[in-house]
This record gives C-alpha cells, structure tokens and sequence, in this order.
C-alpha cells in the first residue's frame, strides 16, 4: 500500500471510531497503535510509553491546569456583574447602546480568562438577563454573546493557544502576544455591526435611558477596579521578567484567589470544588495530547505527514486556496468536534503543509483560534451554543441563526488578518524581535 | 468491594488536584527564589513530573465524571436499543485499550526500575519514582473502564451520562471548554 491510501485508512478508523462515540483520546491512541503494528517497524507499546509520558511529563504544559483554574475561580465570583455595572453607563449615547457591554465584558473577561465557555457563561449570567429586562433585542443579545465568547480563547491567556503551542511546538508568549491585536479587531468589527443594526433598526431598541454626569459614570467605574488590577497585575509579573509565560498563569491563579476573598466569595468548599472539577478538565485534555502524541508519533514513523505535505504541494495551490481549503476543512470539523480536539488532530498532518507553503507557525496558530471560535458557535456541536441554551432555553439551533451576522464578521477578521498577516506577527516582532 | 473502587478513584482524582495545587506553590516560590537569588535548580523537573502525575492520576475520576469529550452526533439518532448496544460496544473496546495502556506503560516503568534508570536532569533520582503515579492512574483507567463495561452490560445507565446530566441541572458549565 502507498502512503496515502494508509493515511485515508488511518482517516477512516479514526472517522469510524468516532462516531461510534469511542472517547477521544482513546480513538487517536487506537489508531496511533493501528497505524504503528500494522505498518510500522517501531514496537507499537514501548512507543506508547514514550508518547504519554512526554506529552505529559512536559514543563510548558503545567500552564494548562493553572488557566484552567483559574477560569473556574473567577466563575465563582462576582466579576461579572461588576463588568456589567461599571461598563454600561458609558455607552448608553452611543448606537446600540448596552448591547456592546457584551463584546466589552467578553474582552474584558477574556483578557483574563483562557476558555470561551467560561466566558460567555461567565458574561452571559449578568448581561443576558439585564438586557432583556430593559427590552433590547433578544436575537442580537444571544448571537453576540454566543460569538464574542469566543474572545476568551482569542485575547490571552488561552487554553486553545497553550494546546496550540504545544502541539506545533511554538513559542507560548509568542502567540500569547499574537493574539492581541487580532482580537481588538474583532471587537471593534463586532460592535461596529452593533452601531450599524442598531441605526438600521430603531424600532427595535428600547427607550433611550436618562444619563449619567461624568462624576457618577466614574464612580460606576469604580466596580472595574478589581478585573483591571487582576490584568495590570499579570502584565506586570510577565513584562518586569519576574515569571514566564508559564510562571504567569499560576500568578493568574493568585490574582482571582485575591479578588475571591476580596469578595467574600472564597470559601473553603468553593476553592477545593473549583480545584477538582478544573483538574478533571486538565485530566480530559492532557490524555487526549498524549494519545494524539502517540498517533503523530506514527505518523511520523510512516512519513505520512511529509506525503501529504509533498501531495498539497504538488496541487500547486496557491497559498490563499490552501487557507480557502483548510477554512472549509476545519468549518466542517467544527460542526461536530470541540476546538482541543480540533487541534490535536490535524497539527501533525497540517503544520508540515502550512509550513511548506510559507506560512508563519504564530499567524497560524491565531487562524486556527479563529477557526475554533467558529466551531464553538456551530451546530451541531458547539460550546458556547450549549451554553446559552441552558442559560436561555432556546435550542440551539436558534442560537446559531443569532449568530449568523456576527459568524460573518468572524469570516471578515479572518479575511483581514489572512490579507494583511502583519496584524498578527507586528506585537510579537515588536516586543521580542523578529523570529529566526 | 465496588463502592471501595469507586472511592479509590475519586481518592486518585484528590491526589491529581493536590499535585496542581502544588505546581501552583512550587512556580509562586520558583519565582521568588529566583528574584532573591536563591538557587531554584530541578523545580522544572518536579513541575513536570508533578503534570504527568496530575494527568493519569485524575483520568479515573475524570472518566466517572463525564468530562471525557467524545462525540454524540451519530449515536444520539440512533434508537435507544441500538444506542445501549453501541455504549456497550464502545465501552469494551475501550476497556481492551486501556488494559493494553496500563499493560505498556507498568511494563516499561517495570523496566526503568529494573535496570535502575536515573533522571538525567538536575535531581538524579530513579526515574521510576516519578514514573509510578503515572503508570498507576493507567490501572485505575483500566479498571473504571471495566467497572463501567460491567455496570451499562447490567443494563444500568452508564454513571458518567448521570453525572453530566446532574452538572447540568445545575447550570453548572464550568468543565466545558
């Protein structure tokens, strides 16, 4: 058998496997071992070994349990009612009013949170209900909601970035800062799609409420204070060199302890709950890098990878068609996995390919962010779209036709950045000089 | 002699979180020491090993609590007969695999011990000592795999289908990423 037909029987023991509903750790692990005792000539269990225990015994790697906790911290605290009470009264003049506090608080909460769940749920808790009770838009509250979520995993520190980093072997600060830019873009292209519907659609908004003086806006304001002080806090450990990226988020983890007793929020029970159900979310990703470790470990050993990479290649794409493909591929992949998964199951077989065709591993890994926030808002299955709608009661098929517009804008930030990659690469660049 | 494993899985997940919550005090202190000039050398090492350990110890528990991701697409159209039939399928063969898991991983940290091998990093010590939490959660995934095969095989419904629908019920979405 030639390479590629063992790479599209390899695909279709993992498609197979899958949908039968086989977790998913174990379907790569399954398949690593398939391709390794089939068609390998390294013994199958010795590499196994191997796989897990590098994938996890990894230094880089203890930063996932860390942001991961916490998001699960700052859950529990009172952080987003704060975000909703001090960001409204400065944007009650401006077109479309409070709808933009949720693409501020998602911003906001995401510049402190790794996950998207996390932050819609964490925005979606305070923000939806009082939305709805002044009487703005429900479709347009839901659907920017469910899609700025997608800002915790694009603003740093994100989880998907740290999966990312790890499976492409970049660097993690590299991408962290990356993503900085990219993600103002996105807030700015949302709420601009806000002003516009809302001067389309006067009839929907709510009555204009009374203003505020500059003096009473700025003693709102003042419930910013703590998630301002949380961030100035972690910029400030990683640009005074006092910890690395990695150090940074257990620092991350220190700021929302303080700001959880300085709520009152931190009681024994919620600190130990939040500490066990955030190493089982850890637990969840770390098997399924080791099993998909061990199935790139295969691959490597069958070449695969550096087959496709010469088949791609060999098209002749141009790399604006290779993105168009692989936007296609990873929309299609979004339908049905979790944005983790997503990751980890293509980065042995793209990254040679993206690399071959002149791509920056940093611009990709914040393309492929923005691939996981469109899987996250796709159904059939997609988290944020899980979220609201127990949080709403809709299904979430409604959800989704919410957030058709602003999926759009997330296509149009992609088109951008795609166009003009130094949105990108200039921060990183900027601040550590230019890769070598 | 069911409920004693059950509660030695949720003991290895208390462990798992005990091994973040000191990854979380060794990076804090690492970094002070670090800026007060104390020597840090090898706390990289105990991170790492103390990830690994965090990792495998907790997948028993993690398992029983419905945090595995796994796709329902497909299976969640089928009736519920063929449903219970596909759960019990994907239950055994996954029990297969992580028996061969556990099996792989004991028998090479088996070796390392026997043939005394040492951490080549800044603390030399027998790499099977770190390497043992490590091969021990692997057992303990083998055996709630097998526990949970037996469970849903006694037409029961499977634990960890519970526990997400219980987390659920609460509004709690915390374990979603």
């Amino acid at each position: 058998m030639g390479l590629i037909e063992i790479a599209a029987l390899l695909l279709a023991l993992l498609l197979v496997l899958l949908c039968f509903g086989v977790w998913i750790g174990i379907s790569l692990a399954m398949v690593g071992w398939f391709g390794l005792a089939f068609f390998g000539t390294s013994p199958p269990d010795k590499n196994l070994f191997t796989a897990f225990w590098n994938a996890t015994a990894s230094w880089e790697l203890a930063a996932l349990p860390m942001f991961i906790w916490m998001g699960e911290i700052l859950f529990r605290t009172k952080l987003s009612d704060e975000m909703f009470e001090g960001l409204s009264p400065w944007l009650r003049r401006i077109p479309g009013r409070l709808l933009h506090v949720n693409i501020l608080a998602c911003g906001l909460f995401g510049s402190v949170s790794g996950s998207s769940a996390a932050t819609t749920a964490t925005v979606a808790k305070v923000a939806l209900p009082e939305l709805l009770r002044r009487g703005y838009d429900e479709k347009v509250a839901i659907g920017s909601l469910a899609t700025a979520g997608g800002l915790g995993i694009l603003i740093p520190p994100s989880i998907t970035m740290v999966v990312y980093a790890v499976a492409a072997d970049a660097s993690i600060i590299r991408i962290f800062l990356a993503g900085f830019l990219p993600g103002f873009l996105l807030m700015a292209i949302f709420s601009l799609y806000i002003a516009v519907w809302a001067w389309r659609n006067p009839d929907k908004m709510p009555p204009i409420e009374p203003s505020m003086s500059l003096r009473q806006k700025l003693y709102a304001s003042r419930r910013l204070i703590p998630v301002s002080l949380l961030i100035g806090f972690i910029t400030w450990v990683l640009i005074a060199g006092i910890a690395t990226a990695t150090e940074c988020a257990a620092y991350g983890v220190l700021g929302s302890l303080a700001i959880a007793w300085w709520s009152k929020m931190l009681t024994w029970e919620n600190f130990w709950t939040g500490l066990l159900s955030s190493t089982r979310v850890s637990c969840m990703i770390m098997f399924i890098l080791a099993g998909a470790k061990y199935l790139s470990l295969t691959m490597a050993f069958t070449g695969i990878p550096i087959a496709l990479a010469d088949w791609v290649s060999s098209l002749q794409l141009s790399p604006y068609s290779l993105i168009v493909v692989l936007a296609i591929v990873y929309i299609l992949l979004g339908t049905a996995l979790d944005g983790i998964s997503m990751i980890v199951l293509t980065a042995a077989v793209v990254l040679p390919m993206i690399q071959k065709a002149g791509f920056d591993l940093i611009w990709f890994g914040i393309f492929i962010v923005l691939m996981v926030e469109i899987a996250e808002i796709t159904p059939p299955v997609g988290f944020n779209l899980f979220v609201l709608q127990n949080m709403t009661g809709k299904d979430s098929n409604t959800i989704a036709r919410a957030s058709i517009p602003f999926f759009i804008c997330l296509v149009a930030c992609i088109i951008l950045l795609t166009v003009f990659p130094q949105i990108v690469t200039w921060l990183p660049d900027f601040v550590m000089g230019k890769e070598k | 002699m069911r409920n004693k494993l059950i509660r030695l899985f949720e003991f290895a997940g208390v462990l798992a979180a005990l091994c973040v919550l000191a990854i979380f005090v060794i990076m804090i202190a690492t970094t002070i020491m670090r800026e007060t000039g104390i020597k840090t050398g090898g706390s990289d090492d105990i991170v790492a090993w103390l990830t690994a350990s965090a990792a495998f110890l907790g997948l028993a528990a993690t398992f029983r609590h419905g945090d595995f991701v796994r796709m329902s697409l497909v299976t969640e159209k089928l009736p519920i007969a063929a449903r219970q039939r596909t759960e019990a399928f994907c239950l055994m063969l996954a029990t297969a695999f992580t028996g061969y898991i556990a099996y792989s991983i004991c028998r090479f940290v088996y070796e390392s011990y026997e043939f005394n091998d040492y951490a080549n990093g800044l603390i030399a010590i027998p790499l099977w000592i770190p390497q043992a939490p490590f091969a021990f959660g692997t057992v303990l995934l083998f055996l709630a795999f097998f526990d949970q095969t037996i469970h849903v095989l006694r037409k029961n419904e499977p634990d960890y289908v519970v526990a997400v629908r219980e987390r659920h019920a609460r509004g709690d979405f915390s374990e979603d990423i």
